[in-house]
């Protein structure tokens, strides 16, 4: 380097200068053989290292084994809905969507996409349980002064699926009661909101978690588990059998 | 957002980002992703749910770290017997992909291998990965005055044995 102004040249050329000194910087381009020269070289090697192939990319091994450090740094078992993101190029996608999934009012999201979301951040992130009761007298109370609405409680455990507890949740971004039963290793969470109108979603998957939607009276409903759908089936029949 | 969740949204999206500095500065593949994993581990502990503007500085200043003291690690290890090195399965240069590499890019690697380490650094986090003076001046831990002056260095020297037809006979 020999031009003193070859400094300030490189910092024009990564439009780092501003205001006078840009136009200086500029003015001085169209005079100055060597950092003509040296313009073209760093136009020139930037290209080169900007060409698609001079960045490497992490391999998926890397990816995976990332994701497993940071598993057994967290002290706990992954659940399921990592794994996805341990699956090699799908990361940024999925770290995308659940940044899109922060920020979007929660109604376009979707109904299903909503409670499955809430019932998986629950699950990995908790609160699960607010009030943590086997009883429906302790449950059903504790909702009263915490959810617009007074959702079912009922006691299944003869049937299999014992009362575990209860949480405030959102549904579309409405206040939800979340009663939450047991099934063997798996938790249901069952959502109750209050019933705007609209199409509810029919029964179906997502990620691995199966949701079944419907309404009574001024209620809306969404049972959502890792049980299997015809376990899920049966809870839901349960459910709806239950007197008022 | 959990510690582990703000993480996966905040920091891993600039994996790829860590794996090429940590492959520029190793150029080995297998150390760069050594440094990566111990990177992004120690990243996580210290992962404090910072603003999303200044992870990626923060994670490449780790990466750097990592391959400081990885080098100082490889100084320190005692040369493996080649007996031993023998019972190891090499895979060497995949063929495919030496193949798709173009001389282009070969002679780039030799080129910037020849770059001193902190020029080789602030040049790949400028040109590859984008980032602002004051982002790598954070991410290299250096003043904003030196990243300029290392930028443009490593432009000079560069272009001392950059091949004279790619900008000469070419235009």
């Amino acid at each position: 380097m020999t031009c003193p102004e070859l400094l300030r040249m490189s910092a024009f050329l990564d439009g780092e200068l501003e205001g006078a000194a840009a136009t200086e910087a500029e003015r001085h381009l169209t005079t100055c053989a060597e950092c003509q020269g040296f313009a073209a070289a760093a136009a020139e090697i930037g290209d080169a290292l900007r060409a698609p192939d001079a960045r490497h990319t992490a391999p998926s091994l890397l990816r995976a084994r990332v994701h497993k450090a940071l598993d057994k740094e967290e002290g706990r078992p992954r659940s399921g809905f990592w794994t996805g993101m341990a699956s090699g190029a799908g990361i940024s996608a999925v770290a995308a969507s659940l940044l899109a999934g922060l920020f979007l009012p929660p109604a376009a999201v979707g109904l299903s996409e909503s409670v499955t979301r809430a019932h998986v951040r629950a699950l990995s992130d908790g609160p699960r349980i607010e009030v943590a009761s086997s009883s429906h007298h302790t449950v059903k109370p504790w909702f009263a002064g915490r959810a617009p609405l007074a959702p079912p409680v009922g006691d299944f455990s003869a049937q299999g699926f014992p009362l575990i507890g209860g949480r405030m949740d959102k549904v579309a971004g409405r206040p939800a009661a979340v009663v939450v039963y047991g099934h063997g290793l798996h938790e249901i969470d069952l959502f109750v909101w209050e019933d705007r109108g609209g199409d509810l979603p029919p029964p179906g998957d997502k990620r691995g978690y199966h949701e079944t939607f419907w309404r009574r009276g001024d209620l809306a409903f969404a049972a959502v588990s890792d049980v299997d759908s015809a376990e899920l089936a049966r809870f839901v029949d349960l459910v709806k059998a239950q007197k008022e | 957002m959990t510690n582990r969740r703000a993480f996966e949204v905040l920091a891993m999206p600039h994996l790829d980002a860590a794996y090429n500095l940590a492959r520029w500065l190793s150029r080995s593949p297998a150390d760069a992703e050594d440094i990566v994993q111990e990177a992004m581990l120690r990243a996580y502990r210290a992962f404090d749910g910072a603003r999303p503007e200044t992870v990626k500085p923060w994670l490449m200043a780790i990466v750097r770290n990592c391959f400081r003291d990885h080098l100082g690690r490889a100084a320190r290890v005692q040369p493996v017997p080649d007996a031993v090195l023998a019972e190891h399965h090499y895979e060497g240069p995949d063929p495919e992909m030496e193949a798709a590499c173009s001389s282009d890019r070969r002679r780039l690697d030799e080129l910037l291998a020849r770059l001193p380490e902190d020029y080789r650094a602030v040049l790949v986090l400028r040109e590859m990965e984008d980032m602002s003076y004051r982002e790598i001046a954070q991410a290299a831990g250096i003043p904003i005055g030196t990243v300029m002056s290392r930028l443009a260095r490593a432009r000079a020297l560069l272009k001392d044995h950059w091949p004279k037809d790619d900008w000469e006979a070419g235009r």
